[in-house]
């Protein structure tokens, strides 16, 4: 097995592992497994990563996880919860303010331990996702992971790429025409922003015509084959994944008996949004220079993925 | 673009979804209560699904290399815009570019300019997490309605529509977002928390409530106004240098 | 041998109201043919070429009427992408086409939008970069490269597939002298070892017409003409200093080359006239004084210590190669631009610690992008903002701008004037208030022969006027048309500072065509020579 660095992994292993841990993470109120879920992203994130730019950010991650543990906590001081009175641990004086909706707002008042302990754990879970997130951000290459988007997302993806790359260089034509400006006089206010975006943006749509004229002249917008049949079809899936997404929220969130008949219907919309994406992409007969190599290593990283959510919905399901 | 009226309904049924999404503590049954966490999670997960599907019904009609390259520099301008506006309190400076681009070539490339200037600002600033997918929808639905905005002659009432558009929309998109953490950060029980099975009008109030008392509104507030003021500036200047690209290059609108 | 490329009858105007762009073309090129494309900046050199590949009218908007046949199929009414696997086309500013980051994946581009398996690619690409010289870099980002190896990369890229027609719209416009050479000498063996046609539209003749086995002008009046090059050029106006000179001497056959033109003037020695008029202000006071002065950016220093002085009623250039400390010095001199070390004053002050307004009335400067100081939507409105913002009396500015330009309508876009209008605008809103000194960095860029010589028009008409003027260029020909004295820097360091007879004349490494051909001492430019 090669070594651990995020480099030697398909970047999609990150996204799949990220997601898995996030999900998980999503359905337990555990602090234990939170704790040890957040310290895991850390930990993974210290050993596996590389001096590229977009693996700079776990400090970004951390420090906002903490914000919002504090901020869940001072939110359950501030606005009073209905707590049970045994077991009080702060007295603050009650304030009752009413700004003329709907009631009045209790706020402060007595805090009991158990409330804080819910709160303490509300926040441990949403900084357990974040940090699954930041897990998969820090570590997949975003180059990498555009090229491997599929077929029936090229478009878009190549836009994004194109956006990507021209940033550096738009930063620099803004300095440039910023100190330009100052040749003619003004360089301050509000007015000066008009002269500063205009002849960038200008420059800018000048170049991308260009480049639009450059991808079509080596091929850009070829098409594939894809049937009238195979476009209504795949049209259709996508209404159907819809539709069963709609149906599933409805009946989970405002109905809240059929579970499990929603579960299914979920799983059923992600199908069709698989199928969906899967027949669109024969539109193209693109090929690509670089595929995706799915190792050994892969596959074990995203099952570890696999049994964290197998073992989460486990302990939701059989309290 | 010719869209086909599968499409138009495709599109309509991922808008309505996704409002779901966001706005499930409003309408939340009273039995529904203790799984409004897994839910919420499940969100972070199927909101990129809808997002795809949309992505792949737009990048299906009738988009070709013009149409990408033009969003592709957009894209990049207004990440490196929204940068550089960022870290002030209320400045936002994503959305203006967003609404005058989608008054010029159509509420389709409003919608993916959206879209794809929220991922490519949060991919170089570092910036991508559980928000991301909600943001890049929020945003996209605003480029989507920006399409619609008419088209008087006169260029005050153009400006007046514009400016219009910008204020409801930066308040919307705040709300969409606050009410996306609104049950993490408030959680239940509060009396700003959702409650569950009191129905939309109770939930409206104590949403509006929370929003006051924790200060949401004005950062929308300031959204709204940087908006403004920068379409104020700025749009007569884009949508001339706009709507020449789009003679110049034969820009069929998306 | 067989035409590859037949063009019968083919017409083509952006806009159905304009007169024709191209009208009635008829044109045959032949399998491995190398053909320069030339005429002055808006006749349609560009457009006849994209016109073979579909992006006119399908990217440009507008009217086509025609055949144009490539090996004998039809290929008028196709999409660029259609003909991508037949034919590769090459954009002005590499930098701003490519599609990819790496030098690889820009070369796979146009492979995978073919479909072609990966392992042909990976032979093909290896092909191709071997070609061009590129296997060493394909792996490397492509910001890193240098404008000629960008260029490479970008021929590669077109032809990776196997094309064998190759569109080049003005490759070299971006390269120094030496890159853009190199550039058409690869040009020439794709053409000749490998039996690619190739067309290339270029305004700079003198680079390419040693190269080329024919010529094709496009005279900005719809017709186009093709054949070998001594003919074409006999009485065409756009022409470099060589064949300006053999037009002018009447050399027959017509000299195209400096060592042709060399061979018909033999030891002629010619009756010269001044090169420049005489300054009215002939006292020639001082206006810029630079004493030590010297930039440096954090660890990288710019400019070494400078010392010089510039006198009214005189042109001075900076010349010297790309990244010399040229444009450092420009600004240092402009007064808000970094000075590390020394001093710069004027009679008027020291421009360092000037309000930008008062500044303004000393010392003007116009950028490398003169478009950057432009950003209303028309010229009658750039014209008012600049009378309101310098505070004179309404139409000062367009009055100026008439005297340099001429009367154009005010109601077009600033960025639909040519190159050379745009900087005859931002010359007269630099000049408005009256400023003494002008700056101008890389005047040239862009600019065909005939606005050269109006740009050379203008600023000798502000010298007659007092003004001091210092621009840099690297563009031999055009400093040696205006400039009384020349400083050359190279790495940071002044090398050179004294009379452009000397700086450009037949013993210096920059000497102009005409100082090389006659080697004649104080004769620099066609123009001075006088004809008994």
């Amino acid at each position: 097995m090669a070594a651990l660095k995020a480099s030697n992994f398909e970047p999609a292993t990150w996204w799949v592992l990220g997601i898995c841990l996030a999900f998980a993470s999503g359905m337990t109120s555990n602090p234990l497994i939170l704790i040890s879920t957040i310290a895991f992203c850390v930990a993974v994130i210290l050993i596996a990563r590389e001096p590229a730019p977009w693996s700079q950010s776990l400090k970004f991650y951390l420090g906002l996880s903490a914000f919002i543990l504090l901020t869940r906590v001072a939110f359950r001081i501030v606005f009073n919860y209905s707590a049970p009175a045994d077991d009080t641990l702060l007295q603050l004086p009650a304030l009752e303010i009413n700004l003329g909706l709907g009631g009045s707002i209790s706020m402060l008042g007595n805090v009991s331990a158990a409330s804080l302990g819910a709160a303490f754990a509300d926040g441990l879970r949403l900084s357990a996702i974040i940090l699954s997130i930041g897990l998969a951000n820090t570590l997949a290459n975003p180059r990498k992971l555009l090229k491997s988007t599929p077929a029936a997302l090229y478009e878009i993806a190549s836009a994004i790429s194109v956006a990507i790359n021209l940033a550096p260089q738009l930063i620099e034509s803004l300095q440039r025409v910023r100190r330009a400006r100052s040749l003619r006089g003004r360089s301050k206010g509000l007015g000066a922003l008009a002269g500063t975006v205009i002849p960038v943006l200008e420059d800018t749509i000048d170049h991308s015509l260009a480049l639009a004229a450059s991808m079509d002249a080596r091929g850009f917008g070829r098409r594939g084959t894809m049937s009238r049949f195979e476009q209504t079809l795949a049209r259709l899936m996508s209404l159907g994944s819809l539709l069963a997404t709609s149906m599933a929220i409805y009946l989970f969130l405002v109905n809240g008996q059929l579970q499990l008949l929603a579960l299914a219907l979920g799983l059923l919309a992600v199908a069709f949004a698989a199928i969906a994406v899967r027949i669109t992409s024969r539109k193209s007969n693109r090929t690509r220079l670089i595929k995706a190599n799915w190792q050994s290593q892969d596959f074990a990283v995203m099952a570890f993925g696999g049994v964290a959510i197998f073992g989460a919905i486990m302990h939701w399901w059989l309290p | 673009m010719k869209t086909s009226a599968l499409s138009k309904v495709i599109i309509g049924a991922a808008g309505l979804t996704s409002l779901l999404m966001f706005t499930w503590p409003l309408f939340i049954g009273s039995t529904a209560a203790n799984e409004a966490v897994v839910a919420q999670t499940a969100f972070i997960l199927l909101m990129p699904m809808i997002l795809v599907l949309i992505l792949v019904e737009f990048a299906t009609g009738g988009i070709d290399s013009r149409h990408l390259a033009i969003l592709g520099v957009l894209t990049a301008l207004n990440a490196v815009v929204r940068m550089l506006g960022a870290g002030t309190a209320g400045v936002e400076t994503a959305f203006f570019i967003i609404i005058i681009s989608a008054s010029v070539f159509g509420s389709g490339f409003g919608f993916l300019l959206g879209t794809t200037s929220l991922l490519v600002s949060a991919l170089l600033s570092g910036g991508v997490g559980p928000w991301l997918p909600f943001q890049m929808m929020a945003a996209g639905l605003i480029g989507l309605g920006a399409g619609f905005i008419p088209k008087p002659k006169r260029r005050w009432l153009l400006l007046t529509a514009l400016i219009g558009y910008a204020t409801i929309s930066s308040f919307i998109y705040g709300g969409l977002m606050t009410m996306w953490n609104w049950p993490f950060l408030a959680g239940i029980g509060s009396s700003v928390s959702y409650a569950a099975g009191e129905g939309v009008g109770a939930n409206i109030l104590r949403f509006i409530n929370y929003e006051l008392l924790t200060g949401g509104l004005i950062w929308d507030l300031g959204r709204a106004i940087t908006t403004s003021v920068l379409i104020l500036v700025t749009a007569p200047a884009l949508l001339a240098t706009l709507n020449r690209a789009a003679n110049r290059a034969g820009f069929e609108k998306l | 041998m067989v035409a590859l490329i037949k063009i019968a009858d083919v017409s083509f105007s952006y806009k159905a109201s304009d007169s024709p762009n191209l009208n009635r073309v008829n044109l045959q090129i032949e399998s491995g043919e190398f053909v320069l494309v030339c005429g002055p900046t808006g006749s349609g050199k560009s457009t006849l070429l994209k016109v073979i590949n579909g992006l006119a009218p399908h990217f440009t908007g507008g009217k086509f009427k025609g055949s144009i046949k490539l090996d004998e199929i039809e290929i008028a009414s196709k999409l660029p992408h259609e003909l991508s696997d037949k034919i590769g086309f090459v954009n002005q500013q590499p930098e701003s086409a490519f599609v990819a980051d790496t030098v690889i994946d820009e070369l796979a581009y146009g492979l995978e939008q073919l479909g072609v398996a990966p392992a042909e690619m990976r032979v093909r690409i290896e092909q191709i970069a071997a070609q061009l010289g590129i296997e060493k870099l394909l792996h490397q980002p492509l910001g890193f490269l240098s404008g000629g190896q960008q260029q490479r990369v970008a021929i590669a890229a077109a032809l990776a597939a196997g094309q064998k027609v190759l569109l080049l719209d003005e490759p070299t416009s971006a390269l120094d002298p030496q890159a853009a050479l190199e550039i058409v000498k690869t040009l020439k063996r794709l053409s000749s070892e490998l039996g690619i046609t190739v067309l290339l539209a270029e305004h700079r003749i003198e680079r390419v017409v040693e190269q080329v086995d024919s010529v094709i002008v496009v005279h900005g009046d719809g017709s186009v003409t093709k054949g070998a090059a001594r003919e074409q050029f006999n009485d065409y106006r756009m022409v470099p200093p060589v064949i300006e000179l053999s037009q002018k001497l009447e050399l027959l056959p017509l000299a195209t080359t400096a060592a042709e033109a060399r061979n018909g003037i033999g030891e002629r020695l010619f009756e010269i006239r001044p090169r420049l008029p005489i300054a009215e202000n002939a006292a020639k006071d001082w206006a810029l004084k630079i004493n030590e002065l010297s930039v440096r950016y954090q660890d990288e220093i710019a400019l070494q210590p400078f010392t010089a002085t510039v006198n009214q009623a005189q042109i001075t250039a900076i010349m010297g190669p790309n990244g010399s400390g040229k444009t450092s010095l420009l600004w240092a001199l402009q007064g808000s631009g970094l000075r590390s070390t020394g001093t710069a004053i004027t009679p008027w002050g020291d421009c360092a610690s000037m309000p930008t307004d008062e500044r303004l009335s000393v010392v003007a400067m116009v950028p490398q992008k003169a478009s950057d100081l432009l950003f209303l939507n028309s010229l009658a409105l750039e014209l008012e903002e600049s009378d309101r913002f310098a505070k004179v009396s309404p139409a000062t500015t367009a009055s100026l701008f008439e005297k340099l330009a001429g009367r154009i309508d005010p109601a077009i876009h600033p960025r639909d004037l040519s190159s050379g209008q745009q900087l005859a605008l931002v010359l007269a809103i630099q000049l408005v208030k009256g400023a003494k000194i002008l700056l101008l960095d890389e005047p040239t860029r862009g600019l065909d022969y005939a606005a050269k010589q109006q740009l050379a028009d203008q600023l000798i008409k502000l010298r007659q006027m007092g003004k001091c003027i210092v621009l840099a260029s690297h563009d031999v020909e055009f400093v040696a048309l205006v400039a009384d004295e020349v400083i050359q820097l190279a790495a940071g360091q002044m090398v050179f500072s004294g009379k452009t007879e000397i700086a450009l004349g037949a013993e210096s490494d920059l000497a102009t065509q005409v100082a090389q051909i006659c080697n004649q001492p104080g004769l620099l430019t066609v123009a001075q020579v006088v004809l008994s």
